[in-house]
């Protein structure tokens, strides 16, 4: 019985391990980009302007804000042929522009539409792939809740950064049990475990206090 | 009992030189060493990260419940030798006796007047010196143990979209050290998973089903996205 339960373990560490470590790496690589607020650029940056004319904007949207805003623009961003996680919306009162932020990992475009016209410049920043490592870092994110996670694929992301969460915790349980079995390992492993309870309770009560 | 990641096929031929079966020996041991010296570690931030991505969370709710003081006190003039809001603000600092991570958020217009913000796990401090009156004003607020949590997962001292935020605090940057030794060791630790796993004949289909798919569904994200739309 007590091997059984020790192969499950062995196992589903190993499986779970597996399919999270991508996430893992995305997670750890962005920690040096975010620590050290510095971006390495495999690439140059690229970017791209365009006019769209006549765009439609809907009928009720100055009375509207956060995210039922965001939702009845998503029909004019998808005319515009623009798609992704919408920021915040700003109306820029006197020059009667509409400002939209959409984002996908890597990616950055900023749709400006008159208000009189519906003419639309559309500015697409390609940012690359160290930005997109920090985008997805930072997702969903302590701000905005009510307007962020607009787009499926980044309520998808924040389905997969909790998952990560979760089997981040399951492993490192089923890891301590997995090294507790080896007897030869104890003393050093005791060992370990307390020198990082020492430096990590140590700083935070030296940060905190 | 056998170790987690130990083989469990037939043995390894005996031809097999003494460097790759060390080498096994030890991916396999500092696997589990790192793993066990930076769990508490891995715990903040993988907890952290969640209440972070769950801002609605009411029993994490920190900046609601804060405390909050307010207090003035009288300052004296610096000496010539504190040159520059840097310096400025450490000596105002030092005579009030915080301790802390500077942040820069308003531009100066007035040079009697010098408003910044320190911040450390647990405490922010907005600061306002009128120099004209001698006087600092000093609003603190202090959060509950969530938000020390949630602070440390994002105390970096720098900021990306502001340069003029640099790390100042030798906390700050001991715990930055930190941050890239956390995000070192789990590079580490999943370097070192895969090759314990590819060493394991009997895992290897099944294993790269399940990397494979993670490594799909990732790259999805991090890639595939702006190649389909």
């Amino acid at each position: 019985m007590r091997g059984r339960f020790y192969r499950l373990i062995r196992d589903l560490h190993l499986y779970f391990g597996l399919f999270i470590s991508p996430f893992v790496l995305v997670f750890a690589i962005s920690v040096f980009f975010l620590v050290h607020s510095w971006l390495p650029r495999i690439a140059p940056e690229t970017s791209a302007t365009r006019a769209v004319s006549a765009l439609p904007l809907p009928a009720d949207w100055q009375k509207l804000s956060g995210r039922p805003l965001i939702d009845a623009l998503k029909p004019t961003l998808e005319k515009a042929d623009v798609r992704g996680e919408v920021g915040f919306v700003r109306h820029m009162v006197k020059e009667e522009k509409l400002i939209i932020p959409v984002t996908i990992p890597g990616r950055e475009t900023t749709v400006s539409i008159s208000i009189a016209s519906g003419e639309a410049t559309i500015v697409t920043r390609e940012t690359g792939l160290a930005d997109a490592l920090v985008t997805l870092h930072k997702s969903p994110g302590q701000h905005g809740p009510d307007i962020r996670m607009n787009w499926f694929y980044m309520r998808v992301w924040r389905w997969m950064a909790d998952a990560t969460v979760y089997l981040i915790l399951f492993i490192s349980v089923s890891g301590i049990y997995l090294w507790y079995v080896l007897r030869a390992e104890r003393a050093v492993g005791v060992i370990l475990l307390f020198a990082g309870a020492l430096s990590f309770f140590g700083m935070a009560y030296a940060l905190s206090h | 009992m056998p170790s987690a990641i130990e083989p469990t096929g037939p043995a390894k031929s005996p031809n097999v030189p003494r460097f790759r079966a060390g080498f096994e020996r030890w991916n396999r041991k500092l696997h589990y060493y790192a793993g066990l010296f930076l769990l508490f570690f891995v715990w903040l931030f993988a907890i952290s990260g969640l209440i972070l991505n769950h801002s609605t969370w009411s029993f994490a709710e920190s900046w609601n419940n804060r405390k909050e003081t307010n207090y003035e006190r009288e300052m004296t003039a610096a000496g010539p030798e504190v040159t520059g809001d840097l310096g400025q603000a450490h000596e105002i600092m030092r005579q009030l006796g915080i301790e802390g991570e500077i942040l820069w958020t308003t531009t100066r217009t007035d040079p009697n007047q010098f408003d910044f913000q320190v911040r450390r796990p647990g405490h922010f401090f907005f600061i306002k010196a009128d120099f004209a009156r001698k006087r600092v004003n000093v609003r603190q607020s202090d959060v509950n143990l969530w938000g020390v949590i949630k602070v440390l997962h994002t105390f970096t001292g720098v900021q990306m979209d502001d340069p003029r935020n640099r790390r100042d605090w030798a906390l700050t940057s001991l715990w930055a050290f930190s941050m890239d030794a956390v995000a070192g060791g789990l590079i580490f630790m999943v370097l070192s998973s895969l090759y314990m796993w590819f060493e394991l004949p009997q895992k290897r289909v099944p294993g790269a089903v399940v990397l494979g798919l993670g490594a799909l569904i990732c790259g999805l994200f991090c890639v595939g996205l702006r190649w389909l739309f």
